[in-house]
């Protein structure tokens, strides 16, 4: 019987070998209590915030956050994220938005790790707050890099169907909504006729459409599209606000995709022929009203070749670019001195950095270039 | 009976080892490079270094780093586990068993009941890799000799630097005997774990060799006559 | 003293009895003076007249002519044409010629550096101002009007290059007189915008964007005067040629198009439908220019972070962000 089963490890008492006394620090130095994001601003940047567990599993359990925060959450014992400047950016832009008008386009760009998709989450948590109907795509790379299953379209001619992403996605998006769902009165516009026997009738709440991609598979994409009109119409009619999040918006302008139109696996589509391109092409279309759009464009849902640069005209391509314009890009930079701080202070506290010897702070700097994901993968092993 | 053969030590220490040097690219009257910042002070401020002053000195190899994270076990160890020159490749599994020897234990801690309880929990890695080493670190070996044409294996005190060498040796080769499907740093980690526990495979592998020199103490003697 | 006594013994024994043979002629011993000794003169040397024989007369030269010269002479009349340099007549310290280190150049005199070198000595300024007082009598007066660069560039746009040479060849041409080159402000020929852009293509790098200045150089024909006619029909044959609108070009794609224009793509249609979105009547509210000249910054120059900084704060303004 290995022990390590059992018991745990006794600290030492040879004086070489004792542990660095940690820095005594304030807890309000990088923490705040304000756990609500519809009351973060300026003066929370650069500070923790805890995400309530339940919270986090409903508004994350399909995703939303990097497979390696979630390991940091389960280590640290608790689901903090940092108020980055860029969020509160974005969160005044839309407490000052006239939501008669047209929705704003938001496109976060940035070097890789520099926490697009963290401030996705959080902003995602600020929707969900804020009552908006959360249209969240985790990672839209996932669906066309590594697709779960594909198929041809049974109703569009041409078309590549991902039935059991496009399901997943649909109860990811059924898991964040519950609540609004169910509460509202929202209606179909119009009778969607799924098969002979198949129907969804006009009036019917948006949960029975959810629930029908659901349990039929084979529908999901082409309820996807249905839901985002019907997305569309009710915001635009005032009765719901709709928040769109999509991390790797690019993906849907790709040249090329790793689904295939056959399943001999010889002929890649391009992602409009993929059936769930589209509906979230349409949903970030100017031409509704109560929603906003936020989406980010990731250098690694390009193909190997394309990734040259990652600022966003480049990545969109003319097409992708021509659809957005006009949009707000927002960079995300790399940490500031106080973010810095406040991280390595997090980190510590978390007993996630031992050694602090003198200018331990100062090496990981210059290692990390102030990089969230650099510096991250640094503390991993000291 | 240790304590005997222990007594032996200093003629172990009597072999000539200066043959290790005839292959060096730099004279013997060569010093080691003082890399660390604050070993350096340390020699400004006891005034030894007006001593080394005009010393020649080794150039320092490029693993020998001023680094806040540097340490010496660790770099020492990175090299045993490296394989065919493939240093990066060593040093992220090094770094990755850390992580995981931090993940396991930050979980422990965060489980540990009273105050007293997570105080006791280690949860650096490099100094779980120390205790590990000293843990695993044999004092005496068995060497053959023959006699008589008979091979006896005789035991014999090894030197401080040669026990680390083993328990690195000892610590890899355990993290590499298991099937292929478990990576090498979440089975080094274990094994570190276990180690620095005072248990487990490579301790175990200590004590059956130590008990193997206590069984041939009888042939001790043959080590000089 | 010495040499008597060494030519006394140096006469054979023979000989001396010879002496006593013609010792009764008394002529020879008679020009010593009683005290000196007595020197045998054998070939009848005239001595000490022969010595003092008479030096050529150094010519009568006189001093320098600068010694002489006033100090408010007029120069004019010393040096009054061009000439070779002479010292005598030059009132001034000048040294010429190499010499190695530490050793002193040579004075004027006798100073062949000097005399080969071309000199300005009849030039002198208070010389040329005499001149042209003198040659004022046949001067028109400078035109009115162009008195400054401006009116000078705006009455005769076309600058004429070209050099003349002289050297020393039986023929009088010099090859490398017959490069002509014109210079011309592109904005003087005031082209459309068509034109300009088909203007700047045809002369390709022939324009310098900084100063606006296209320059013509020309140098196939012999003659200057057949280069600087090629010059001017190249000129004119490329602005006629720029003024010229083809067919084709009416029929032009976006995908045709050298640069970004905004107005023609579809960037002007959805920020044009944003900003009337839901807005009644035909009150057309245009994009502000701010954001158009951003979103043609950002295609045009290529993407950076300043480009797209801009785009996002013209964006801000324009949706009524900020």
């Amino acid at each position: 019987m290995l022990l390590r089963r059992s018991s745990r490890l006794i600290k030492p008492h040879i004086g070489l070998y004792s542990t660095v006394v940690e820095p005594k620090l304030n807890v309000d130095e990088f923490r705040t209590i304000e756990d609500n994001p519809v009351n973060h601003s300026k003066q929370h940047i650069g500070k923790y915030y805890k995400i309530d567990d339940g919270l986090k599993r409903k508004l994350f359990s399909q995703g939303g956050l990097p497979k390696k925060y979630e390991k940091q959450i389960k280590t640290f014992n608790e689901a903090c994220l940092m108020v980055r400047p860029q969020a509160i950016e974005i969160m005044e832009y839309i407490n000052r938005t006239d939501f008669s008008k047209p929705v704003v386009r938001y496109l976060l760009y940035g070097e890789r790790g520099a926490g697009k998709t963290m401030t996705m989450a959080h902003l995602a948590h600020y929707g969900h707050e804020n009552g908006f109907c959360l249209v969240h795509v985790p990672y839209a790379p996932d669906w066309y890099k590594r697709p779960k299953e594909f198929g041809p379209s049974a109703t569009h001619e041409g078309m590549v169907d991902l039935p059991l992403d496009a399901a997943s996605w649909l109860i990811h998006f059924k898991s964040q909504n519950n609540d609004l769902l169910t509460k509202s009165e929202v209606g179909i516009s119009k009778t969607y006729d799924w098969s002979k026997r198949e129907q969804t009738t006009a009036g019917s709440k948006l949960i029975e459409l959810v629930d029908h991609g659901i349990n039929r598979a084979k529908y999901a994409s082409d309820v996807i599209a249905a839901l985002m009109d019907e997305i569309k119409i009710a915001s635009t009619a005032g009765k719901i606000k709709t928040m769109v999040l999509i991390d790797g918006y690019n993906s849907f302008f790709n040249e090329q995709t790793r689904v295939f139109s056959d399943t001999r696996k010889k002929h890649p589509v391009t992602p409009d022929k993929v059936t769930l391109t589209q509906p979230f092409i349409n949903i970030t279309n100017f031409d509704w009203c109560n929603g906003v759009c936020v989406l980010s464009v990731d250098i690694f849902g390009m193909l190997g070749w394309e990734r040259e640069s990652y600022l966003p005209r480049y990545l969109l391509g003319k097409e992708g670019f021509e659809h957005l314009d006009p949009f707000v890009p927002i960079k995300m930079d790399k940490y500031d001195e106080r973010q810095f701080d406040s991280c390595i202070s997090y980190y510590v506290n978390r007993k996630w950095i031992q050694n602090t010897a003198q200018g331990f702070d100062k090496e990981l700097k210059f290692l990390s270039n102030s990089n969230p994901y650099k510096l991250m993968e640094l503390c991993n092993s000291v | 009976m240790l304590r005997n053969i222990l007594q032996f030590t200093k003629f172990s220490r009597a072999s000539p080892t200066i043959l290790a040097n005839n292959y060096s690219q730099y004279e013997p009257h060569f010093i080691n490079p003082v890399f660390k910042k604050d070993e350096q002070e340390a020699l400004i401020k006891s005034g030894e270094i007006s001593k080394i002053a005009f010393v020649p000195i080794k150039a320092p190899r490029n693993n020998d780093n001023s680094s806040v994270f540097h340490d010496h076990r660790v770099s020492k160890m990175v090299n045993y586990i490296m394989q065919g020159g493939k240093k990066e490749l060593a040093r992220k599994l090094m770094s990755e068993t850390f992580e995981r020897i931090k993940r396991i234990q930050i979980e422990r801690y965060h489980k540990a009941q009273t105050e007293e309880e997570k105080e006791n929990i280690v949860l650096n890695p490099v100094t779980i890799l120390h205790m590990a080493i000293e843990n695993v670190r044999p004092i005496l070996m068995v060497t053959p000799v023959r006699r008589g044409g008979v091979k006896y294996q005789v035991p014999v005190p090894i030197s401080e630097q040669s026990s680390y060498y083993r328990a690195c040796k000892w610590l890899v080769e355990a993290s590499r005997e298991h099937d292929r499907k478990t990576h090498l740093p979440e089975k080094m980690a274990f094994e570190l774990l276990d180690a620095a526990n005072n248990s487990g495979r490579v301790v175990k592998r200590k004590h059956d060799l130590h008990r193997l020199c206590e069984a041939n103490r009888a042939y001790a003697h043959y080590r000089w006559s | 003293m010495l040499k008597k006594i060494n030519l006394n013994s140096l006469i054979p024994l023979a000989q001396r009895t010879c002496f006593r043979n013609y010792s009764q002629e008394p002529a020879a011993v008679e020009t010593v003076h009683d005290d000196d000794f007595r020197v045998l003169n054998l070939r009848k040397t005239k001595g000490t007249q022969q010595q003092l024989s008479r030096r050529p007369k150094p010519p009568d030269v006189p001093p320098p002519r600068y010694k002489q010269m006033a100090v408010d002479q007029d120069w004019g009349a010393v040096w009054p044409g061009p000439k070779t340099f002479h010292p005598a007549s030059v009132p001034l310290p000048v040294r010429q010629g190499w010499v190695p280190l530490n050793k002193t150049v040579p004075g004027k005199f006798a100073n062949a550096e000097l005399m080969k070198i071309p000199n300005f000595l009849h030039l002198t300024p208070p010389v040329i101002a005499k001149q042209c007082e003198a040659l004022k009598q046949f001067c028109t007066p400078f035109p009115k009007g162009l008195e400054t660069e401006e009116q000078q560039e705006k009455h005769f746009p076309v600058q004429f290059i070209s050099s003349d040479y002289v050297h020393g060849l039986p023929t009088i041409r010099n090859p490398l007189s017959r490069i002509v080159t014109i210079k011309l402000k592109l904005s003087q020929l005031k082209l459309d915008e068509h034109a300009r852009d088909k203007f700047l293509r045809l002369i390709g790098e022939r324009y310098n964007e900084e100063t606006d200045e296209i320059t013509i150089v020309t140098d196939r024909c012999p003659l200057k005067q057949q280069n600087f006619d090629y010059a001017m029909y190249l000129l004119t044959a490329l602005y006629h040629e720029s003024r010229t609108v083809e067919e084709w070009e009416s029929s032009k794609q976006e995908g045709d198009m050298e640069y970004y224009n905004w107005h023609n793509n579809q960037s002007k249609v959805t920020s044009t439908e944003v900003l009337n979105w839901g807005l009644p009547g035909d009150s057309k509210v245009e994009p502000p220019q701010e954001y158009i000249s951003c979103v043609e910054n950002l295609m045009n120059e290529g993407e950076n972070e300043y480009n797209i900084n801009k785009y996002k704060e013209s964006v801000v303004k324009m949706l009524g962000l900020a």
